[in-house]
């Protein structure tokens, strides 16, 4: 008995070491099973941009384990950097507090920090869409991911708002940390006109080629594979790219055999193929690969999926050959 | 002739406040909800100082017993307010 108790205390601790941040819960990103959880994904998808969760209710020796383990009798349980910090009433303080924050290393920002370029095409586009939403003040949010989106509503309290011109844009404050840099234009497509959202701030991936959709619903994200899917999807040769959105580096300590960086000029063949092609995205866990996936989606692309859990679900549950990191 | 002694069932929300009050001796505490979902709330001088995690843990210590096993009487507190006076 007791050494199954070590095993599942051992096997607790290498999760909680796995990443900075950790979330045991029930569900996991993308389909949490329970409110509680729901709220804690949501807080974290606003401010880090990668994390990892383990779904409690595929491992009961854990889901029990990790009540003694962290002294805290109920789920979600959230680690950062190893650290035991509370569930969701503590995280939804932390958040509010800005303790979350420090605990992270993010700092938030002022308004008259944040400058904002917007073409005056995409100022007409976005003033014609206001005044279709009977002016309601304009929000844009940009998540983790940079995943930006438009929408129109009253203010929740808390945003911050940055004057272009006469047109006033509301973010949230989690938003405003990515905004700063931000232009706005417009491409001419055969659909029309429709704006494109330079971020300085986006990380690896080449921010200056990709678009992002205006027209609030985003398009979605693409559809999740799981690593077995994947994995029969390769074994029975249906035809598809596996696109590695990660840098350089990453990709030196640990790759899936077949994959492709996604660099300046893959971008730009991937980009002129038939948008029919089917694509897979995969990053570390996969938050860089659902952004990537999400753009692609909002140019077109009909077959877009990223994989879920990324290339450490990939090392972990197909190939143990591949390092985790 | 057996003798049966009907009383009424204790209900789960004394149980909480009785185990609290065990656990820390000067608090208020009211606790309300059903179907094993709980709101807690308690009043106590031994918050004083402490972080919001040491706080919502004396409570969660005190009740360990009620929400151990599948079958628990307490299933899941909804809300813990933890207050120093």
């Amino acid at each position: 008995m007791s050494s199954v108790v070590n095993e599942v205390e051992r096997q607790i601790t290498s999760i909680v070491g796995s990443d900075r941040v950790v979330v045991f819960m029930k569900g996991d990103r993308q389909a949490p099973q329970c409110g509680f959880s729901a709220q804690v994904v949501k807080i974290l998808d606003q401010v880090v941009p990668s994390y990892t969760t383990f779904d409690v209710l595929e491992d009961p020796l854990v889901r029990e384990g990790i009540k003694s383990f962290s002294d805290w009798p109920t789920i979600p349980q959230l680690y950062i950097d190893g650290e035991f910090q509370g569930g969701c009433d503590i995280i939804k303080e932390m958040y509010a507090s800005g303790e979350l924050h420090r605990a992270l290393g993010l700092e938030r920002v002022a308004p008259e920090a944040i400058s904002i370029t917007v073409t005056d095409g995409a100022r007409t586009l976005l003033e014609d869409a206001q005044r279709r939403y009977g002016g309601e003040p304009l929000h844009l949010s940009i998540d983790a991911s940079f995943g930006h989106s438009f929408g129109f509503g009253p203010a929740a309290g808390g945003e911050l708002t940055v004057d272009v011109g006469g047109l006033s844009i509301l973010l949230d404050p989690d938003s405003a940390t990515r905004a700063n840099g931000l232009e706005i234009a417009t491409d001419t497509t055969p659909q029309g006109m429709r704006l494109r959202i330079d971020n300085p701030n986006q990380p690896a991936l080449p921010s200056s080629a990709l678009a992002s959709s205006a027209t609030g619903n985003g398009g979605g994200h693409g559809s999740a594979v799981t690593a077995a899917e994947l994995q029969a999807k390769r074994l029975s040769g249906e035809p598809h790219r596996l696109i590695d959105v990660r840098t350089p580096d990453e990709r030196e300590i640990a790759s899936i055999e077949g994959s492709e960086l996604l660099d300046q000029d893959k971008l730009a063949e991937l980009e002129a193929l038939p948008k029919d092609t089917a694509l897979v995205f995969h990053c570390h866990h996969d938050a860089r690969a659902r952004g990537a996936a999400q753009r692609f989606v909002s140019r077109g692309f009909t077959r877009v999926a990223y994989l879920s859990g990324g290339i450490e679900a990939w090392a972990r549950e197909i190939d143990r050959s591949v390092p985790r990191y | 002739m057996a003798i049966q002694i009907h009383r009424p069932p204790v209900e789960t929300s004394d149980r909480i406040k009785e185990a609290i009050l065990q656990a820390i001796p000067d608090a208020e505490v009211e606790a309300t909800g059903q179907g094993g979902h709980f709101e807690i709330r308690v009043v106590s001088r031994e918050f004083a100082g402490k972080s919001s995690l040491a706080k919502q843990r004396l409570v969660y210590r005190a009740i360990a017993d009620l929400m151990q096993g599948e079958r628990a009487p307490v299933h899941a507190v909804d809300r813990l307010e933890t207050v120093t006076p």
